[in-house]
C-alpha cells in the first residue's frame, strides 16, 4: 500500500499540480480546499502526512487546522509540512493572523516556502515518512 | 508700590493697608493659578496630541507591514502555481497528454494576466494615494463613457449567461474628472454584478441625473454579500465567502478598494446594499460640473 499525502490549499492550480507530482512519484493523494475540510478528511481517515497551506482565505487557516490536529490524541503524530507563500518567519505569521502565538511553538514539523522545488518537497516527505 | 503711611496707632489705617495688600496678593495668586491651569491644559492637550500621533503612526506602520505582507502573498501564491505548472510540464509528468499540457499552460497564462492586472492596480493605487501625480481631469459628457462600456459588458454578460437591462438617460450631465478612471469604476461595478449573478440572472442598470450628480445604479439578483462582510468590502484584498467559488474564473485586481479611491478622488460617493442569496445593489455618483448639458 502506498503512503497517502493530504494536500490542503485554497489554490486549485497548486493542489492539482502538486497532486500530479506526488502521484507521479508513487504517493496516493487526497485534497482539501480549506482548514475545515482538511480537519474533516483527517478525522475520516488519517493520512500519512499533510501538506498544509498557511494562508487560506476560505474556512480555517493553516495554523488553526494544525492546532486542531495536534490537539487530538489519534491525530497528533501525523507529520505536517506547512507551506507558506510569503516567508516562514513565525513572527510574521503571528502578526498576520493576529494571534498571540508563542514563537517557540509551531504545531508543524517543517516550513516550506512557495514556490516549492519538487526535489525538496520529495526529500522532506521522504525524511518524514519514508518512500512511498 | 504704595507710598501711603499710617500713624503708629492708627489701626484703621493699618487694617486698610493690610486689606489692600491682601486683595492684591489674592488677585496675583488667582491669575497665577489661571496661568498654571492654562499651562496644565495645554500640556494635557499636547500630551494627548502626541499620544494620538504616536498611536496613528503605530497603526499606519502596522497597516503598511500588513499591506506589504498581503501584496507579497497575493503575488507569490499565483506565481508558485505557475511555477508548479511549468515544472509539471517540463519534468515530463504530463508527457503524452498534450490536451492536459495545453489546459495547464492556459491556466498559467490566466494567472500571469491576473498578476499583471494586480500590479497595474497597485501602481494606480499608489498614484491615487500619494498624489505623486495629480489626476488629469477634464470636462466630459458622462454618456460618452458608456458607448464602449455597453458593448464590453454585454459581451461578458452573454458569456456568463446573464442578461443586462440598460436604462440610461439620454440627457447625461457633464462631469469634471478623469474619464478613463470613471469608466473603470462603472466597469468594475457592472462586472461584479455579472460575475456574482447566477446563470440566467438579470442585471438592471440605471443611469441618470439626480440631485446635481450623475447616479449609476446597478442591481443584481446574485449571490449577495453577508451582512458581517459588508463593512469590509472596500478593504484591499478582501473577498467575501460567496465570492470565492468564482476565484478561478476572473481577474483579481484590487477591485472595490480601488473603486472607492477613484470615487473619493472625484468627490463622488458609493453605496452598496446587499442581501445574502438575494442580490446586491451598488450606487455610485459623481457631481455634475457646471458646464451646459449636450
Amino acid at each position: 500500500m502506498s503512503k497517502e499525502v493530504l494536500i490542503v490549499d485554497d489554490d486549485p492550480d497548486f493542489v492539482e499540480t502538486t497532486e500530479i507530482i506526488l502521484r507521479g512519484n508513487g504517493y496516493k493523494t487526497r485534497t482539501a480546499n480549506d482548514g475545515e475540510e482538511a480537519l474533516k478528511k483527517v478525522r475520516e481517515k488519517a493520512p500519512d502526512i499533510i501538506l498544509l497551506d498557511i494562508m487560506m482565505k476560505t474556512k480555517g487557516d493553516g495554523i488553526w487546522a494544525s492546532e486542531k490536529i495536534r490537539a487530538e490524541e489519534d491525530l497528533k503524530e501525523i507529520p505536517i509540512i506547512m507551506i507558506t507563500a510569503v516567508n516562514q518567519n513565525a513572527e510574521m505569521v503571528k502578526f498576520h493572523l493576529g494571534q498571540e502565538l508563542d514563537t517557540e511553538y509551531m504545531p508543524v514539523n517543517v516550513f516550506m516556502e512557495k514556490p516549492i522545488e519538487t526535489e525538496e518537497l520529495l526529500k522532506e516527505i521522504d525524511k518524514l515518512i519514508g518512500a512511498p | 508700590m504704595e507710598r501711603e503711611s499710617c500713624e503708629i496707632k492708627d489701626f484703621k489705617c493699618h487694617k486698610k493697608r493690610i486689606q489692600r495688600w491682601h486683595n492684591r496678593f489674592e488677585s496675583d495668586i488667582s491669575s497665577l493659578i489661571e496661568t498654571l491651569k492654562d499651562l496644565k491644559d495645554s500640556s494635557i492637550e499636547a500630551k494627548k496630541e502626541c499620544s494620538e500621533h504616536y498611536a496613528r503612526t503605530v497603526e499606519l506602520t502596522k497597516a503598511k507591514t500588513r499591506f506589504t505582507f498581503e501584496v507579497s502573498h497575493e503575488l507569490k501564491a499565483p506565481l508558485a502555481s505557475v511555477y508548479n505548472i511549468i515544472n509539471v510540464i517540463l519534468d515530463g509528468y504530463l508527457d503524452g497528454d498534450i490536451k492536459k499540457q495545453k489546459e495547464f499552460l492556459n491556466r498559467a497564462r490566466v494567472r500571469i494576466k491576473n498578476i499583471t492586472k494586480l500590479l497595474d492596480d497597485l501602481l494606480m493605487l499608489s498614484h491615487l494615494e500619494e498624489r505623486t501625480k495629480e489626476l488629469e481631469k477634464e470636462e466630459f459628457n458622462i454618456g460618452e463613457v458608456f458607448s464602449s462600456l455597453i458593448e464590453e459588458m454585454n459581451e461578458y454578460a452573454e458569456k456568463s449567461n446573464v442578461k443586462i437591462n440598460w436604462n440610461l438617460s439620454e440627457n447625461c450631465p457633464y462631469i469634471y474628472g478623469n474619464s478613463e478612471l470613471i469608466r473603470r469604476v462603472f466597469a468594475n461595478i457592472i462586472h461584479n454584478a455579472i460575475k456574482y449573478s447566477n446563470p440566467g440572472g438579470l442585471v438592471k442598470i440605471t443611469g441618470k441625473k439626480e440631485n446635481g450628480s450623475f447616479l449609476l445604479r446597478v442591481k443584481d439578483c446574485g449571490v449577495g454579500i453577508k451582512k458581517k462582510e459588508l463593512p469590509k468590502i472596500f478593504n484591499i484584498f478582501f473577498r467575501g465567502e460567496n465570492a470565492r467559488p468564482n476565484q478561478k474564473k476572473e481577474g483579481m485586481g484590487l477591485g472595490l478598494s480601488l473603486v472607492r479611491r477613484i470615487v473619493d478622488a472625484h468627490e463622488g460617493s458609493i453605496n452598496i446594499k446587499s442581501q445574502l442569496h438575494k442580490g446586491t445593489t451598488a450606487e455610485v455618483s459623481f457631481p455634475e460640473s457646471q458646464k451646459k448639458e449636450k
